[in-house]
């Protein structure tokens, strides 16, 4: 059994969207500007015109953090939120009642309500579509026109991600919050 | 915008254009017509893929020009999925959000599904319902409401010119090109490149032969101007480029008047004054040879009218001092950014390529390329590639002689008009003031709407209506569908295979698409238009010829009507009668053998030594070609800088890169000068109906000065009117100050008209409307950025 | 009346006709009309809810919770408070106290059956809750503890209030003291929900799992002058002054406390302009319903108490009228306040604003039926006045 990760080259992205799109065709995710798994975050640069500030300007790929100590799991009163062989966090829609605690306790804004089950949904690393077929790689990883996220097993030490994190700086999101999150932001 | 569609909704179809004729419009009427088609469709908008059995069908991207390879994922007659095809080296083993998005195109419940002819008056939007032989039949005799073409060639003595013809970039382009311009034989062709790349691609192929690929692997500094590759997505520029940007190895800077994407990706942002680049280019260059800091060797060698060129710079003095009040540029950053371009390894002045921003466009590629030149960095790693040519020769067609045929006429303006696809600009405008010396009587467009490409959508609109007939082949509704007399429905690319493209540069390839799915609902692929279409018109059509055609009277009593019809090339459907499967294999086999048409049919790709080159290094990267097998050199000592062209100045267009103040850039206080470009997530006007692009961008907004439009208490999402001296349109507002104070932007492609595209009717603005129609002098080619607009709040 | 072994005294009278049968004066027709008109918003609501589910709310993404969430927070504290005001007399035996204790202990069962009404037609899949709560539950889960507690405690409620009834006191205040523990344990779990959740700074901590007693407490008492002041129709004999004074007197003490603790809680907020918890606590007393809690629930009462030290019931009466409004804004607050600032700053889309203070109106569908979950606990209140007596036995 692994433990699945990401490891994102964010200084690559160029905000195109196609990790969105290609989320949303793989997963049958419902269409709708609010209902996304995965999502780019950008902000406007600072300054006025002409002197804008670049170093300002984020591309900042996010999605569901798959956290070792994911608050949500800790919040779900059903169980619903679980973690699956590869400690991946799941979300099994048969035993979530949509009380929305997950939502509020997740401090990545990953969840949102899918509305055609009425039950709280997210990023799942594609386990039931592409790695339940065997494929080794996310429907965002395969997309990327420049190629900034690594998927991959964090305990396997020959794994692409696990060299690219011993070799390269990263940081993690909002990590004083103690969730040890599994996606991995190089620097 | 909360978008779930019922299978009902999407059965329904939602041509809310008022169609009669035949069939009501009830769900189970369309259900049966679809079943016929062998498609099935999809109950949601986006299907979940499944671990179940599937095909995996090598296709290729048609949402762009960059024909990404994909593999489409088919589970029970439904594409659920577009994957990256890793053996294309072109596209790098990705696919961009509209790549995605494909799907949606496809399933898009607006599509076209059956042929239709106009019954109503031209624009209001009665249509019937025909078979394809009454189609066909129509665009031969006509009907009540419009002539057909045999009529009108036989009224205009079978002057073949009066047909005219637009096509739409694509892999079926050039059949239809062979279809109508050279087997029915009119020369009056427009397609995109007028409206497009034409000056940019010039200016490059007559300075120095032909447009080059970067290698943006061994290159270490690029000056990027007017090209947005974040947002305006080429292969494989885009993504090589920014995996080496900010730090990283390819110190780049960014020249652009708005802060695009690809300025945020940048190392330096420098805002420039549209229309000036050549301004800046040249002082530039002045620098460079004041310092002496050229690869004086190189130009010796492969410069023509160099010593003239540098001559010509100096003496007219482009400092950059002088450029400064011009292109807004600080004169320091000016000699810092020469200097730094030719002290470094491999720089790249990026050629770019698209719209013309201002008149002095040729100009300006030719002074890159020669710029680019002086550095020495050409024809080598980490330089401008030349590379290889493509792989596949060129098909033979048998032309007919239309002896009775007149020229191509729009040419007023222009300097060296274009054969070939002209100007979509002069000749509609010619025909429009009457100065056209024979009568444009019938417009064949393909994959082409130009109600929405072409600038001054009144002039465009009017040019249409003056048609006897308009027949528009296409997948959507679209505003230039909705002004045809016949409509013939395409499949979509997903429904067919293509004829099969080579790619040169660098690492040459081959790709072939194949259909994931039939065609559905009554549609057929170009291909089948072609041939049948051939068929219909080749006897009616002989028959005119015959009548008119002196020459082909001669032929006829020599040879024989039958024989003269075979050779003479008269069988208007002959190129298309093998059907394109098995063509493809003809050629494939014929030039590579067998075996690479079961590579190609299996993979969607070939190119020699392909199973032996092809290696996946890690999870994202592949090897396509081993470095050692790449051609980074490959002109060597036939390469040519022409500095200075004398045979330009035949046309009035100056030999060598010459400034002049016309083109200074002013815009009248309280008014702004509108700017053009591309966002990521749409391709021009193809993408506004698709349900899945429209959540990410759900309108088009002007992006207007955040400062300025606190003066004019305009807030984000406020409507504001747009007023050019042509037009006028109402959008909402997006203050930022990513843009000048006295510059405005807005994405191309929405606004339509149409009422049979639900999302994209009404939907924002459309720049053709205000955007004037001025020209550049070299090709005709439409200039985009000299418009000046006032604002209000509406 | 009989039920097997169980015997439950119920009024001679009671019948359709005894629940029909009040004094027609002006306020008795307002009120019965407004509770049979928040009774039909109720079926309104909930019929607008079963054909368009969870879109008939206003509820989004950065908001899952809403105005429904607020008022059953608000009738599980008024059933605490009920229950702590009810087991002053019957479990710790103050004397001046007993005489409330029949009727505050059927006020909490009625108010916690009002909030359950109300939350179940905010949890989208109640059944769902049932099983898998039992089957597979998350033990570390704020809600999963109060859930369960809850049910315990009304368990309990009922049980002791049957003993209540019968007159058995020494079974009842058994019964009353488990079923106080567990409400408290239920309630600071309620208060943990908000208090656990790290990604929320302005609410995580030890705060609103403490101080939620606090609350429960004051709007327990509140409650019980309005029951009283109904009751006898603000016309109080002697005992039930000595009573209610003794109220008053605790509950000036109270809000006292409660004015300190939220003093402090906002100004080591605000201090020193920790990102995520300053500007928020910021946006928070610039905003009306803030000013809307401690205006109505504290100062108010406050001022009445500290006019004569409790004496004077009848206004009493009033300012506990305004506490339960400015409660229910407490409640509300704090459901809002929570997810008021965003989780992540960054737009998603290029044509948008940034993000800034996440917006939040109930809709009519979550107005309705929250009204109707008011209107539901008054007429099961009333019913039961009818019912039962739920005056001390002597």
């Amino acid at each position: 059994m692994a433990r699945y990760g990401m490891a994102l080259d964010y200084k690559n992205c160029i905000n195109c969207k196609a990790c969105e799109v290609a989320c949303k065709e793989e997963n049958g995710v419902e269409l709708g500007a609010e209902k996304h798994r995965i999502w780019v975050g950008a902000n406007n640069p600072e300054g006025q015109w002409p002197l804008l500030d670049i170093a300002s300007v984020a591309f900042q790929p996010s999605q569901c953090q798959h956290c070792e100590d994911a608050p949500c799991q800790e919040v779900c009163p059903t169980n619903a939120t679980y973690y699956d062989e590869n400690h991946v966090v799941r979300v099994d829609s048969d035993k979530c009642i949509l009380c929305s605690y997950c939502m509020n306790a997740c401090p990545y804004d990953a969840r949102y309500v899918d509305d055609r089950t009425m039950t709280v949904d997210k990023c799942t690393f594609c386990s039931d579509t592409r790695l339940a077929r065997g494929e080794t790689t996310t429907a965002c990883q395969n997309t990327c026109p420049t190629k900034v996220r690594t998927f991959g097993d964090l305990d396997d030490p020959n794994s692409e991600i696990s060299e690219l994190l011993r070799t390269r700086d990263h940081f993690s999101l909002k990590a004083h919050l103690g969730t040890n999150p599994k996606l991995f932001y190089l620097t | 915008m909360q978008v779930e569609m019922s299978r009902r909704r999407f059965l329904q179809g939602g041509v809310a254009m008022s169609v009669v004729g035949g069939t009501t419009f009830s769900a189970t009427n369309l259900f049966a017509s679809h079943e016929e088609s062998h498609g099935s469709v999809p109950t949601t908008i986006t299907t979940k893929t499944s671990t179940g059995k599937a095909e995996e069908v090598p296709v290729l991207c048609g949402m762009c020009v960059n024909k990404c390879a994909a593999f489409a994922r088919v589970e029970e007659g439904v594409i659920t999925k577009l994957n990256p095809n890793p053996y294309f080296p072109k596209s790098r083993n990705m696919l961009c959000p509209r790549g995605n998005a494909g799907i949606q195109t496809t399933y898009d419940p607006d599509r076209l599904k059956y042929p239709m002819i106009r019954i109503g008056e031209r624009g209001d939007g009665k249509y019937k319902r025909v078979s394809w032989d009454e189609a066909y039949d129509a665009i031969v005799n006509g009907t009540d409401k419009f002539k057909g073409l045999k009529q009108i060639l036989d009224e205009e003595k079978d002057n073949r010119a009066t047909i005219g013809y637009a096509n739409g970039e694509g892999l079926s382009k050039e059949g239809f090109e062979v279809l109508i311009g050279q087997k029915m034989g009119t020369p009056n062709y427009v397609d995109e490149v007028s409206i497009c790349l034409e000056t940019a691609g010039g200016g490059f192929f007559s300075t120095i032969g032909t447009y080059p690929e970067i290698d943006f692997e061994h290159a270490d500094y690029q000056i990027i101007a007017g090209a947005n590759r974040a947002e305006a997505i080429i292969t494989p520029d885009t993504m090589d480029m920014f995996k080496y940007t900010k730090g990283r190895g390819l110190k780049t800077i960014c020249i652009d008047p708005r802060f695009t994407n690809t300025a945020a990706k940048s190392d330096k942002w420098l805002p420039i004054n549209p229309g000036t680049d050549l301004a800046f280019v040249l002082a530039l260059t002045w620098v460079v040879f004041k310092e002496n800091l050229q690869n004086e060797e190189f130009m010796k060698k492969h410069g023509v009218g160099y010593e003239e060129y540098k001559q010509h710079i100096l003496s007219h003095k482009y400092t950059p001092e002088w450029a400064e009040p011009i292109c807004g540029i600080k004169a320091k950053e000016i000699y810092t950014i020469a200097r730094e371009f030719m002290d470094a390894e491999s720089p790249i002045y990026y050629p770019g390529r698209r719209s013309v921003f201002s008149p002095n466009d040729y100009q300006l590629r030719r002074a890159m390329a020669i710029f680019q030149a002086l550095s020495g960095n050409m024809d080598k790693k980490g330089g401008y590639i030349f590379g290889n040519r493509g792989l596949l020769p060129a098909e033979y067609v048998k032309q007919p002689i239309y002896q009775n045929t007149k020229e191509r006429f729009d040419t007023e303006g222009i300097a060296f008009p274009t054969l070939k696809s002209g100007s979509w600009i002069v000749f509609r405008n010619m025909v429009l003031e009457g100065k056209n010396p024979y009568p444009v009587r019938a417009m064949l467009m393909r994959k082409h709407n130009p109600m929405m490409s072409v600038p001054n959508t009144t002039k465009t609109r009017a040019f249409l209506e003056k048609m006897d007939l308009n027949v528009v082949i296409d997948i959507l509704p679209t505003d230039t569908a909705m002004l045809a007399d016949v409509i013939l429905p395409e499949a979509s690319y997903l429904e067919r295979m293509s004829p099969v493209k080579s790619y040169g540069f660098l690492e040459p390839s081959v790709v072939m698409r194949q259909a994931a799915i039939e065609p559905l609902f009554e549609t057929r692929t170009p291909e089948v238009i072609f041939k049948e279409l051939g068929e219909k018109l080749s006897k009616p059509l002989f028959e005119v010829s015959k009548k008119h055609d002196v020459a082909l009277q001669e032929l006829i009593k020599e040879k024989g009507e039958k024989v003269a019809f075979e050779e003479g090339g008269y069988n208007l459907a002959e190129p298309f009668e093998k059907p394109i499967e098995e063509r493809n294999e003809e050629i494939i086999s014929e030039v590579f053998g067998e075996k690479a048409w079961e590579i190609i049919k299996e993979k969607g790709v070939y190119y020699p030594h392909m199973e032996e080159y092809h290696k996946q290094l890690s999870p994202n990267d592949f090897q396509y070609y081993p470095k050692n097998k790449r051609k980074y050199t490959s002109r060597g000592d036939s390469l040519k800088i022409v500095c200075k062209n004398d045979s330009l100045t035949s046309g009035g267009i100056d030999a060598m890169p010459t400034w002049d103040d016309a083109w200074k850039f002013s815009v009248p206080k309280g008014e702004f000068r509108l700017i053009t470009g591309r966002h990521a997530q749409f391709t021009q006007s193809g993408t506004q109906n698709n349900m899945m692009l429209r959540d990410l961008i759900p309108t088009n907004f002007v992006w207007i000065n955040q400062r300025e439009a606190d003066k004019m208490g305009i807030e984000f999402g406020e409507k504001v009117e747009i007023k050019s001296d042509i037009g006028a349109i109402v959008l909402k507002a997006y203050p930022t100050e990513k843009i000048a104070p006295n510059q405005i932007f807005l994405l191309h492609g929405f606004g339509s008209e149409s009422n049979g595209m639900e999302f994209a009717y009404g939907n924002g603005g459309n720049d053709a409307t205000i955007i004037k129609d001025d020209i550049e002098p070299m090709y005709g080619a439409a200039v985009m950025h000299s418009t000046n607009c006032k604002i209000r709040k509406v | 009346m009989k039920i097997g072994p169980l015997n439950i005294p119920i009024k001679e009278d009671f019948s359709l006709k005894s629940i029909l049968d009040f004094e027609r004066t002006p306020i008795n027709m307002v009120l019965a009309v407004s509770v049979l008109a928040m009774l039909a918003m109720l079926l309104l609501g909930v019929g607008n809810y079963l054909i368009h589910s969870h879109h008939a709310y206003n509820v989004t993404r950065e908001h899952p919770w809403g105005l429904m969430i607020a008022v059953y927070i608000f009738f599980v504290v008024s059933s605490t408070g009920f229950c702590i005001v009810g087991s002053l007399g019957d479990v710790f035996g103050f004397k001046d106290f007993t005489m409330i204790s029949k009727r505050a202990i059927f006020g909490s069962i009625v108010t916690i059956m009002a909030g359950f009404t109300v939350i179940a037609f905010e949890i989208g899949h109640p059944v769902t809750m049932l099983i898998y709560n039992v089957l597979t539950p998350g033990l570390t889960s704020a809600i999963w503890w109060m859930g369960t507690l809850y049910g315990l405690y009304l368990t309990f409620m009922i049980i002791e209030f049957y003993f209540l009834l019968n007159n058995d006191m020494k079974k009842a205040k058994i019964f009353g003291l488990t079923g106080l523990l567990v409400g408290l344990a239920a309630h600071s779990n309620l208060g943990s929900v908000f208090g656990f959740l790290n990604a929320r700074t302005i609410s995580q901590g030890v705060y609103y799992p403490t101080y939620f007693i606090l609350t429960a407490f004051i709007t327990g008492i509140f409650l019980s002058f309005i029951v009283m002041g109904f009751r006898y129709k603000l016309n109080f004999d002697d005992k039930t002054k000595k009573l209610l004074e003794g109220l008053a007197k605790i509950q000036g003490l109270l809000i006292s406390i409660l004015i300190f603790f939220m003093t402090w809680k906002l100004l080591t907020d605000m201090y020193g302009g920790m990102p995520n918890r300053a500007e928020v606590a910021h946006h928070i007393i610039h905003s009306t319903p803030f000013y809307a809690e401690v205006i109505l629930a504290m100062i108010i009462p406050l001022l009445v108490i500290l006019k004569d030290f409790g004496r004077s019931p009848v206004l009493m009466f009033w300012a506990s009228l305004s506490g339960m409004v400015g409660i229910f804004f407490m409640r509300y607050n704090l459901v809002h306040d929570t997810q008021v600032k965003p989780l992540q700053m960054m737009k998603h889309r290029e044509y948008q604003l940034p993000p800034e203070w996440i917006h939040y109106f109930p809709s009519a569908t979550e107005i309705m039926i929250s009204l109707g979950g008011l209107g539901l606990c008054i007429a099961l209140y009333y019913v039961g006045t009818k019912a039962f007596n739920l005056d001390e036995e002597h």
